[in-house]
């Protein structure tokens, strides 16, 4: 990591971030069928079997599943028609991801900054397509696209006006980082970061956010570059950094055109998906 | 689950508990811990066990001089917060630093001490992964790099799916067969490769996939250019540990097979000629829009007029050409959805649908016209013509291959009616066709079971009268229509290729009849009996089923005579000589039938083998008209050859008297004897003879 490129938490935050910290554990706590599918989809034993037993507890969130397996972005055109199917067909990883924004209430947009889902998406499906060019694999990063944001809605729960405020002021995502930092004393995505690690989700996912920041980290390159076409695509003042930078040489200008526009194809799609 | 909450349910541990604990992990070489404490702001590290020291290389008391930012870099910027909690234990996999400056990745997990221990947090501390672990990442991450590398460099196009219906992964031969890049097609894009109206025959196949097993799925894939490749796509369960089910496709480009292939199917359905469909094709087609009962199907059948004539005088080149022309003519006359079939020589079929029988006749007369125009081959005009028979479907058809047979016999009712005609096959027609195959096929039965009989007409010598020989004819009574003339089923048997085993009954019957006579006459028997035989009995079969049946029966080749007729053996003269000669070697005499009536050449007659003239009957009904010269004709000329004659059809005396007179050896007519069965024929020899011993003489006529 590169000290002058990380926010830092010693500016004096005005935000009790234990108190966050701490919600972390009450959701879980409301949600305790999505929690059990987080950690059971944690565990290299998982199966789609149990997972479908244990999703049935929670109709809602199995209903979503379904949902989400019969819609244009897997192309399975309906066809999906039980659950344990279903589970097989998103992948153990979009399962826990759906069961982690049914526990942290993303699902509900009411709850989150204007376009929050927009960005996500976004960010989930430059991930997804990216992936190949960085040895990874789609559906990891879709599902770390997806999540990438939870500290967002966690710190917008918390302080709805002041986040609110933050998320419309700054728009790059280095510049939400630094103003999250200063307001809160934690980055949104470092936040994330910390919420999966206490679910006990991979490592291997958790080192993108950590890395981030860092330009010469490969392991936050991906990541780094899916931001920046969200950026293009999201944000019509979005002030561009080029993609070779930011994606330590994997990409060039013109590979991201053809990833424009698919991606700004598919992130309705799931959007409709996840949420309905 | 808290460390302050787990201590409050847990009865207090005694001093030397307590002590006993401490001393195990001090010593431990099995859990690195070292206990954190917060003084004055700062996190330092307050105590550390021999095994955390060893771990990460420091000496016992040199851990203590570091600082906790350092010892853990990734939490600088004040981070140390994240993990170090105030009410809950946190776990974290975390870059420890060594002694040495390098970074271990380790678990971290942190419990704080309860209060009121002040701020203290224990730190148990486990590298990530032992050496085996590393060792089996390294062989599974060489193992998914070597998969990953024969995949993109295999020249078989290549999908990857990880989840569901998304690609994770093609390989550039599946580009290069689509002609897009891999970005369009990763996630669902390959779909859009997918020919639509095969797409759901593919979303099938791989969604069974899914599920377990193996499928293919033959599709065609639409290229970036528009143009498409048939494919095979085979698909195989895949499924990764923790992350679900997906496939892996492996694609078979088959155009170019397919394309041979229906190259072959065209060949083996089109007349190479002329490249219209063939007689295969026309019954499938005709076959697969057969509704019985339900009618608008019509077949046109059309045979070209003297396209022999063409052939014979132009040549087969000029013949082909004719062919093709007309073919080209056809195509360019019917309707468009008709089919026009090559049914085989100079014989094509259209076929047309949804049409009635006026409209039928109507296309069959635009044809007709439209193949009379006149075309120049090598340098002659021909004027095409065709008979043409038409039938159109009706509630009496209840098998596609009916409608075309029904066309043939119309074809043949044309042809028969004067060339360049059109019939239409009305159910009158029809009516006698069916009627006729019905009565075939109880001809067969009736040869097949011998319900065939034979009469005996006695054959009179004029030398002294005496009945000398039989003819056999046969005779059939059917059970429902009654005596069927033999006009009538002989010709039908040789049509129906039953002719044959007709004329072996015929001669078997015949032999076994004299045998019998024999035994129960003796000198009295019949010296001789003459078989019809038909001209398509005349091949090189003949001799051997002749000497067969007298073999069977145990006669002597000269009591058999064989009859032909003139017109029989001039079809094929020197082949019929051949036959002839055969059974003349073989001691069986030959009478040439109703002589007089076809277009014998004298000079054939010199030559052919053959012992006796029979004078049709027409000539001697003449005698009774005043016109004896034909007949006195034929006696003369075989009085001159060295034969015998028998004159046939002879009704009274004074044409008895008269033939004796001009010279004839035998006599055969219904007034002097009557065809007779088996038996009558046993008790007519016997009585005749008995009556006038030494000359056997019809009791009605006195020959002189």
């Amino acid at each position: 990591m590169t000290p002058s490129a990380a926010p830092s938490l010693t500016v004096a935050p005005v935000f009790d971030l234990e108190r966050v910290l701490g919600s972390i554990d009450r959701m879980a706590a409301q949600r305790p069928v999505a929690a059990q599918v987080v950690a059971e989809t944690n565990s290299d034993r998982a199966s789609a079997k149990e997972l479908s037993r244990l999703l049935g507890a929670d109709v809602a969130l199995a209903g979503r599943v379904m949902k989400l397996a019969n819609s244009a972005f897997y192309g399975m055109r309906g066809r999906v028609t039980s659950l344990q199917f279903a589970v097989t067909v998103v992948g153990f990883g979009t399962v826990r991801t759906m069961a982690t924004v049914a526990l942290t209430d993303l699902d509900d947009e009411s709850l989150l900054p204007e376009d929050f889902w927009e960005v996500s998406t976004t960010l989930a499906l430059a991930a997804s397509t990216l992936a190949p060019r960085f040895a990874e694999r789609p559906q990891d990063a879709l599902c770390l696209g997806l999540l990438a944001q939870m500290g967002v809605a966690l710190l917008h729960h918390n302080d709805p006006d002041g986040y609110a405020e933050l998320w419309s002021t700054h728009r790059s995502a280095v510049a939400r980082r630094t103003a999250e930092v200063h307001r809160y004393g934690i980055s949104a995505l470092r936040l994330t970061s910390v919420a999966l690690e206490q679910w006990g989700f991979p490592a291997g996912m958790l080192v993108p956010l950590k890395q981030v920041d860092d330009d010469a980290s490969f392991s936050g390159a991906l990541l780094r570059s899916a931001f920046e076409v969200t950026g293009r695509l999201t944000d019509g003042d979005h002030e561009e950094t080029p993609i070779e930078r930011v994606s330590c040489g994997q990409l060039r200008e013109r590979d991201v055109a053809p990833v424009l526009a698919q991606v700004r194809t598919d992130a309705e799609e799931l959007r409709a998906a996840l949420l309905g | 689950m808290s460390a302050r909450t787990r201590a409050v349910g847990e009865p207090q541990a005694s001093p030397e508990i307590v002590a006993a604990v401490f001393h195990g992990v001090s010593v431990s070489d099995a859990v690195a811990v070292l206990v954190i404490e917060q003084v004055g702001g700062v996190f330092r590290v307050g105590w550390s066990n021999e095994r955390v020291a060893t771990l990460l290389g420091y000496g016992p008391a040199d851990l203590h001089a570091v600082a906790v930012e350092q010892l853990l870099p990734s939490l600088g910027g004040g981070e140390l917060k994240l993990l170090l909690r105030r009410e809950r234990t946190v776990h974290m996999t975390l870059p420890v630093r060594c002694a040495s400056g390098a970074l271990l990745d380790c678990v971290v997990s942190a419990v704080p001490v309860p209060p009121p221990a002040g701020r203290r947090w224990t730190l148990r501390v486990a590298s990530t992964a032992n050496e085996t672990e590393r060792a089996l990442r390294a062989t599974a991450d060489a193992s998914e790099r070597r998969f990953a590398t024969l995949t993109e460099r295999s020249p078989v196009p290549t999908l990857l799916s990880e989840q569901g219906m998304r690609l994770a992964h093609v390989n550039d031969a599946f580009c290069a067969l689509v002609g897009t890049q891999a970005e369009q097609l990763l996630g669902t894009g390959w779909l859009d490769a997918v020919h639509p109206d095969d797409l759901e025959t593919v979303v099938e196949q791989a969604i069974a996939v899914l599920e377990g097993g193996d499928r293919e799925a033959q599709a065609r894939l639409v290229r970036q250019d528009g143009t498409e490749r048939s494919t095979v796509i085979r698909f195989a369960h895949v499924f990764t540990p923790g992350a679900g089910a997906g496939f892996i496709g492996t694609i078979e480009d088959i155009t170019d097979r397919l394309a041979f292939e229906a190259r072959l199917a065209h060949q083996a359905n089109h007349d190479p000629l002329t490249g219209l469909p063939n007689r295969t094709l026309l019954a499938e087609h005709v076959a697969e829009r057969f509704r019985p009962g339900a009618g608008g199907l019509a077949c046109i059948f059309l045979d070209l007029d003297n396209f022999k004539v063409v052939n014979d005088s132009l040549g087969h080149t000029v013949g082909d050409a004719l062919l093709v022309e007309v073919a080209q003519r056809l195509r360019s006359t019917v309707r468009p959805g008709d089919l026009v079939a090559r049914f085989g020589g100079d014989e094509f079929v259209v076929v047309c649908q949804q049409v009635s029988e006026d409209g039928a006749v109507a296309l069959a007369e635009r044809i007709g016209e439209a193949l009379h125009r006149p075309l120049t081959l090598s340098g002659v005009e021909l004027h095409p013509r065709a008979s043409v028979g038409v039938t159109v479907q009706t509630a009496e058809h209840s098998a596609a291959e009916e409608l075309i047979r029904d066309c043939d016999i119309a074809m043949y009712q044309a042809k028969a009616a004067g060339k360049g005609r059109i019939t239409v096959l009305d159910s009158e027609a029809r009516a006698q066709a069916r009627d006729k195959l019905r009565l075939v096929a109880d001809l067969r039965e009736a040869i097949g079971r011998r319900e065939l009989t034979l009469m005996y007409q006695p054959i009179f010598s004029t030398a002294d009268g005496s009945a000398v020989t039989v003819e056999s004819l046969a005779r059939w009574q059917h059970p429902e229509r009654g005596a069927i003339p033999p006009s009538t089923f002989v010709p039908l048997a040789e049509e129906s290729g039953l002719v044959s085993a007709l004329g072996s009954l015929v001669l078997d019957e015949t032999c076994r009849q004299l045998a019998e006579w024999d035994r129960r006459l003796g000198s009295r028997a019949p010296q001789r009996a003459n078989v019809n035989v038909s001209a398509l009995q005349l091949d090189v079969n003949l001799h051997g089923h002749v000497q067969a049946a007298l073999q069977r029966h145990g006669l002597p080749a000269s009591r058999l005579s064989i009859e032909i007729t003139e017109s029989a053996l001039m079809k094929d003269p020197a082949s019929a000589r051949a036959v002839l000669l055969q059974l003349r070697e073989l001691g069986v005499q030959v009478s040439i039938d109703d002589f007089g009536t076809g277009y014998s050449s004298l000079a054939y007659l010199r030559h052919l083998p053959v012992d006796c003239l029979k004078v049709d009957r027409s000539f001697v009904a003449e005698l009774a008209d005043g016109h004896p010269e034909i007949t006195t004709a034929v006696i003369a000329l075989a009085r001159s050859l060295g034969l015998d004659t028998v004159a046939e059809g002879v009704e009274t005396r004074e044409q008895a008297d008269e033939l004796a007179r001009l010279g004839a050896t035998y006599l055969q007519g219904f007034s002097l004897a009557a065809p007779l069965s088996g038996e009558d024929a046993a008790v007519w020899f016997a009585d005749t003879a008995t009556a006038t011993p030494g000359a056997v003489r019809h009791p009605d006529l006195e020959l002189t």
